[in-house]
């Protein structure tokens, strides 16, 4: 009796030793294959047709697997701050051949596939194909028209065809007097800051989902900071007018009057004046980064 | 009509002896983990996966018990020579076969029912109340439901006259078969003879045409299905388990079960 007691003890001890090893090695192996990782990301069937046909009646279940992987994807890319979102189409694809109606997969798609690195793909020719073909499949859903509008706005920066976009959604029974607003303003105005406000600020209220929210969100902020660099700059000139000299620090502003107090940034960073004297945003705020590279497009777009 | 009951009732008995409706747990394991999961691992498609990953659920699982206990209805009770005690009191042949069948949909009716309860209360955990559309879920649950009677059919016949193994084979065969009857009868490839064209449209009109009681895209997405639809599905199935009924009594009456 008390040598089985021993018995199962020794072997208790021994199997937990067992799979302390087996932990190890495992950790050990996935350290390992941490750097085979990045290569090995692969879709075995590329083809959406095909997955659709071996889906057999169970398209839909697979089309939520594709999409959740879609959502995966981009996020592990986003959180390991890796630029190449190759598959991220692919994906889309096989998800929306699978469920055409899948809208969320649209919307969220051509978020992904539009937005500028390091947010997005920056693919937007991309994310026009997806929202056609949603539109295409979802002929009654205006959302789509106010997505590829956004699309062609922020990042084609074509504001004819994201006025039309706009302006033909506006004409569904039901949808707010925003999208004709917007069609409107666009047409008129092209890129203005209001405008961006404005866009980025209903996809923040409409938004379902707390990632595209944050990204809005993000979005809104490097517009607010742009709102004020300009208003800095507008106070400066008038600054250089008065005093025939340009302000050196965003202080003379306040000195003079012009500025109640030291302006900040949506982070809390105050602004600072560049060389030439013009507003900008402090070098060490996390917005600067997003904001140099909105500039630097903005100037390759001109 | 007495002897179809007495023997459809120890059929349902038996399935719930043998532990079949246990499947149910897993089924709730499963609808209790996509609930709180996928809000956390994907974007907006909460109530998407709960009614397509349960109706999936409840279609796979009744394929498993239709397809394995369908073609062990016969062979089971050949093997333990209960078939022989059975039929030597008065009970015809085929009574013997629907009683097999009708106990089988039952369970399966039984099974399918739990499921569909547990698939709405993992539904009402992420949004409630329910709405309207979300009654065409059981419409869809109705329809897979029709498509395991089809399936026990098929098992049935081929059980009456192969092996358990093949007849397993055939049956899940003929299920895949049957969910590209369509897509059979749509070709048009211009190389292939015109002799050939037609007796693959013949055969696809041969085969169980499952994609018939397939409505699980439409249902997801909230969408109406016709009750002229599902009345036409419901008339092809009984007609088509009355037609494979009819030839499964044809061959068991002619085994020789000496």
């Amino acid at each position: 009796m008390k040598s089985r007691s021993i018995a199962g003890a020794i072997l208790g001890v021994a199997l937990a030793v067992g799979f302390v090893c087996v932990w190890k090695l495992q950790q050990k192996i996935d350290e390992e294959r941490a750097s085979l990782q990045l290569e090995k990301q692969e879709l075995a069937l590329r083809s959406p047709g095909v997955l659709k046909k071996l889906s057999l009646e169970y398209t839909p279940l697979m089309a939520a697997v594709y999409w959740t992987r879609v959502v995966q994807y981009y996020g592990e890319k986003h959180r390991m701050h890796d630029q190449n979102l190759e598959l991220l189409w692919p994906l889309l694809d096989i998800t929306t051949t699978l469920d055409p109606h899948l809208l969320v997969a649209y919307r969220y798609g051509s978020i992904f596939l539009s937005d500028r690195p390091p947010r997005g793909a920056g693919q937007p020719d991309q994310a026009v194909v997806l929202l056609e073909r949603g539109m295409k499949a979802n002929p009654d859903y205006w959302r789509f028209y106010q997505d590829l509008g956004n699309v062609y706005y922020f990042d084609k920066r074509d504001y004819a065809k994201a006025s039309q976009a706009f302006e033909a959604g506006s004409k569904f029974p039901g949808t707010p007097p925003f999208m004709k607003i917007m069609a409107a303003k666009i047409a008129a105005e092209g890129e203005s800051l209001e405008t961006s406000y404005a866009l980025w600020l209903d996809l923040y209220q409409t938004a379902g989902n707390q990632d595209v929210r944050k990204n809005a969100e993000e979005h809104l902020r490097l517009v607010k900071a742009e709102m004020d660099l300009r208003q800095i700059d507008r106070l400066a000139d008038e600054f250089e007018k008065k005093t025939h000299r340009r302000p050196a620090r965003v202080g003379d502003l306040v000195d003079a009057g012009l500025l109640p107090a030291q302006p900040r940034d949506p982070d809390g960073f105050p602004y600072v004046l560049g060389e030439k004297g013009h507003a900008e945003i402090h070098p060490k705020s996390p917005l600067r980064e997003d904001w140099q590279k909105d500039k630097l497009l903005a100037q390759q777009v001109k | 009509m007495r002897n179809i009951r007495a023997v459809a009732a120890n059929t349902f008995r038996e399935a719930v002896r043998d532990r079949v409706l246990y499947n149910l747990v897993f089924f709730a394991l499963l609808m209790m983990a996509a609930a709180i999961l996928v809000g956390q691992i994907s974007i907006g498609i909460e109530q998407y996966v709960i009614v397509s990953l349960g109706l999936s659920a409840i279609s796979i699982v009744g394929i498993f018990i239709a397809v394995f206990l369908g073609v062990a209805l016969v062979s089971k009770e050949m093997d333990k020579r209960t078939l022989y005690a059975l039929l030597a009191k008065p009970v015809h042949r085929w009574e013997f076969l629907l009683g097999k069948f009708f106990g089988l949909v039952m369970t399966l009716a039984v099974n399918t029912s739990a499921m569909a309860a547990g698939l709405y209360v993992a539904l009402w955990s992420v949004k409630h109340p329910l709405e309207r559309a979300d009654v065409y879920i059981l419409v869809a649950v109705y329809l897979i439901l029709l498509k395991l009677a089809v399936i026990v059919a098929l098992a049935l016949l081929f059980s009456c006259f192969t092996s358990p193994f093949l007849a397993i084979l055939f049956t899940a065969g003929l299920y895949v078969a049957g969910l590209f009857a369509a897509d059979l009868r749509a070709v048009r490839a211009v190389e292939l003879d015109p002799l050939a064209l037609q007796f693959m449209r013949g055969i696809s009109y041969l085969l169980p045409n499952f994609q018939n009681f397939d409505v699980m895209a439409a249902v997801v997405h909230g969408q109406n299905v016709p009750a002229a639809f599902v009345w036409t599905a419901t008339l092809y199935a009984i007609l088509y388990i009355a037609i494979v009924l009819a030839g499964t009594a044809v061959v068991f009456s002619r085994r020789n079960l000496k």
